[in-house]
């Protein structure tokens, strides 16, 4: 991925297997939400292939490959903030079927609300279903964008930082709930927090300036001698 | 909404209704041509609310639809003899759902003030075809025809006269008010809220945003159509002036006025402008540029007045 003369990401080549949850680590301004934005069909790789499933999803708009099972949460809050928690679950929910429907109430559609709540429950916002989205705190928001991801029923779920700017005890919660979705889903996810990346992941990739500087389990990395040099060294 | 406010909702609209139905029956000709055209204009101003209030797209490109849905009964009307009415509806909406489709095609790949734009040129373009196509058009003299007879032909028919004109007219513009109410809070109408409130997000949880889009102008262009056949058939003419983009302008400033977001709002606030209008033009005399104060109250309204005359009952409306 190049934007004019800067190589955001070179040859960052990997599989990730089924089940796997891999995170991507690097100092910033290393390429992993460029990465995330190439995957998700936000930006048009200018050269490579990204398989899903063994079909080349590269330069699809993120619509269609939204519809072929991936789904992303954002670094920053990307919710509808005029819509209730439920309102924002139940149309990504909605993006799988019915939503062409134009002579129905919205409300008659029980199996959307059915889905949607099922999905509050597993994010633990069902106590907040009705309230505006804009009106929860910043760390239910940030478990609202894990809600809405999990709605579209992804088979591979990208987190994009899902933890950025919460406290300790929410940080901790969220990666609770990481770890009970991670049971039937295959995620990537990139984090800072390297005590969480160590515990939650069986797989780590390491970004710097757009290259793969390592790969490997936790132990594998925390033991890499460049990583230890370029990042870790904290 | 609760079953109270659904109650209180549905006793507001028979009230509504039953006054408009009334009306002619006391108001002098004058003002009962007037309450109709204010139904029509404000079928109109409802149709871009589509787009509007609930799409998030600002569309100068409703001249258009309407000076199509007008050109197509025009059509109708003098090809065919005697005159049906029902045709004049199919040519006018067919003509506004091409040109509807059309213009969504290519503009619905723009955002914000550059999807406005292309609507605007799109409407002068058809303006100006319609203006000097003159063998076709009658050009700046328009077309003018005799009304068809309501009903349905061979079975029931009756002249239309002031009061059958303007229950007729009601009776579309309210079935058009429900169709656009149920569609606003069916899925469909949901996603285009969420395109307004956040389009790549929609995109990004799977929806082929630009194909909705598509949909959601045709629609409206359709709404727009169906007001330009009304439009022709009170006025028994057709002529390039409704083609042109400050037609479109005023239905934006109904929407303003009125409150976007609501579909009632847009009727509304076709009603006030047209009532402002006609007051101040009599109050100040025609010589009197009028529009200036209009103009004048206009601003005062943008600035304490943001969300429109129904703003306040916005999210109620469209429970």
């Amino acid at each position: 991925m190049r934007f004019g003369g800067l190589t955001a990401l070179n040859n960052v080549n990997f599989q990730i297997n089924r089940g796997e949850v891999r995170a991507i680590i690097g100092a910033n301004g290393a390429g992993k939400s460029t990465f995330f934005n190439c995957l998700t069909g936000v930006l048009r790789p200018t050269s490579g292939r990204i398989l899903l499933n063994g079909e080349n999803v590269a330069g699809m708009p993120s619509n269609k490959i939204s519809q072929r099972g991936m789904a992303r949460s954002y670094q920053i809050t990307n919710i509808l903030p005029n819509a209730t928690t439920l309102e924002n679950v139940r149309i990504a929910a909605q993006s799988r079927r019915h939503g062409w429907s134009m002579l129905k109430h919205r409300d008659g559609y029980r199996d959307l609300i059915d889905k949607a709540e099922a999905v509050l429950d597993s994010v633990g916002l069902r106590p907040k279903a009705d309230e505006l989205a804009a009106n929860l705190s910043h760390g239910e928001q940030r478990n609202l964008e894990i809600g809405i991801a999990l709605a579209t029923e992804p088979q591979l779920l990208c987190l994009d930082e899902p933890t950025a700017g919460m406290s300790g005890a929410e940080t901790h919660e969220t990666m609770q709930l990481v770890r009970s979705i991670a049971k039937n889903l295959t995620i990537l996810i990139v984090e800072h927090d390297m005590q969480v990346v160590m515990e939650l992941c069986n797989q780590i990739t390491v970004l710097h300036y757009g290259e793969i500087l390592a790969q490997g389990t936790p132990a594998e990395i925390q033991q890499n001698a460049r990583v230890q040099e370029v990042y870790l060294k904290t | 909404m609760t079953p109270r406010d659904h109650k209180y909702y549905w006793i507001g609209f028979a009230v509504i209704i039953a006054a408009l139905a009334i009306a002619p029956l006391v108001l002098p000709p004058y003002w009962q041509r007037f309450l109709t055209e204010i139904l029509i204009w404000g079928l109109l101003a409802m149709s871009s609310d589509i787009l509007i209030g609930y799409t998030g797209m600002v569309s100068f490109g409703h001249s258009a639809f309407f000076g199509l849905g007008m050109y197509g009964a025009a059509a109708a009307l003098l090809m065919f003899k005697p005159a049906n009415m029902w045709l004049a509806f199919v040519f006018g909406l067919t003509g506004a759902a091409l040109v509807a489709m059309f213009v969504a095609y290519f503009s619905t790949r723009l955002r914000d003030i550059y999807f406005a734009i292309t609507t605007l040129i799109f409407s002068q373009i058809f303006y100006v075809i319609i203006f000097t196509w003159t063998d076709v058009t009658g050009g700046e003299n328009g077309l003018s025809f005799s009304r068809p007879q309501l009903g349905i032909p061979g079975v029931w028919t009756t002249p239309f006269t002031g009061e059958t004109m303007h229950w007729f007219v009601l009776a579309v513009v309210a079935g058009s008010y429900l169709i656009l109410r149920r569609i606003t809070q069916s899925p469909f109408g949901m996603v285009l809220q969420s395109i307004r409130e956040n389009e790549p997000r929609t995109r990004a949880i799977g929806y082929p945003v630009e194909r909705y889009k598509i949909v959601a102008v045709m629609l409206s262009g359709m709404f727009a159509g169906l007001a330009g056949v009304l439009y022709a058939i009170q006025n028994r003419f057709a002529a390039p002036d409704f083609v042109h983009f400050l037609l479109s302008g005023e239905a934006v400033i109904f929407n303003v006025m009125g409150g976007i977001g609501t579909l009632v709002g847009p009727i509304v606030g076709a009603g006030f402008f047209l009532l402002l209008r006609e007051f101040l033009g009599r109050l100040f005399g025609e010589q009197f540029p009028y529009l200036i104060p209009l103009g004048f109250i206009f601003i005062v309204m943008i600035i304490f007045l943001p969300q429109g005359l129904l703003g306040f009952a916005r999210r109620w409306l469209n429970r």
